[in-house]
């Protein structure tokens, strides 16, 4: 299945990109999927530690289970203010 | 006793914050004795920098969510009347502000206390970052 993937701040720069996309088998949970776009995205792999994740509008963890033509969201601590 | 629904204003913009025009538009109802006024403001320096702006960018559609989330716990914990909120996008200068915000309450304990939580929340989880720009204008 595949899931659109959004960066956001300097996320963009680390992987050259705002938006990409990603295939994955069914069932893939968020952790699957960074492990994908960690070997394609090495410099963003290094950041997994901090890294925070939204389907859609709302947080999710790693174990998240996702659903075919999800929008996931990835970006550093947020900085608002 | 029925509390009324807290009534919530938030804009995300690119233009000029402009606080007097904000102010004059306050509306109390007579059994409101507190407003709590927080104006977030760039400051000359970033992490021992110097700068010159602050570039803002939000995941606007989460940051709008993310703050009704917070706007509800507001609501659950306190008897606030309305909260106005205006955070900006894009390059804003040294001495611009970036945040403003405006919190009715029938008391100052809670229009403060709401005003503390929406900021201390807005900064943990709404989706919008800062990019220190360099250089200081000559």
């Amino acid at each position: 299945m595949q899931v659109t993937v959004r960066f956001y701040s300097y996320f963009k720069d680390l992987t050259g990109c705002a938006e990409t996309t990603e295939t994955v088998p069914e069932r893939s949970t968020i952790a699957d999927l960074l492990g994908k776009l960690s070997a394609r995205f090495p410099k963003l792999g290094a950041m997994q530690k901090s890294t925070l994740i939204a389907v859609g509008v709302e947080y999710q963890g790693r174990d998240y289970v996702l659903k075919t033509g999800e929008d996931v969201s990835l970006f550093p601590p947020v900085q608002g203010g | 006793m029925h509390r009324e629904t807290m009534k919530r204003e938030l804009t995300i913009t690119g233009e000029l914050i402009d606080e007097s025009v904000l102010v004059s538009k306050r509306r109390m109802s007579g059994g409101m004795g507190a407003t709590v006024y927080f104006t977030g403001v760039v400051r000359s320096d970033e992490e021992g920098k110097s700068i010159r702006a602050i570039e803002y960018e939000a995941f606007q559609r989460m940051a709008e969510r993310q703050f009704e989330l917070i706007f509800q716990e507001i609501e659950k914990r306190w008897p606030i009347e309305s909260v106005r909120l205006v955070h900006r996008i894009g390059v804003v200068k040294v001495n611009e502000p970036s945040l403003w915000v405006e919190v009715i309450a029938p008391h100052r304990d809670e229009a403060f206390a709401a005003c503390q939580f929406l900021i201390d929340e807005m900064k943990r989880v709404v989706p919008i970052w800062k990019k220190p720009l360099v250089g200081s204008i000559s």
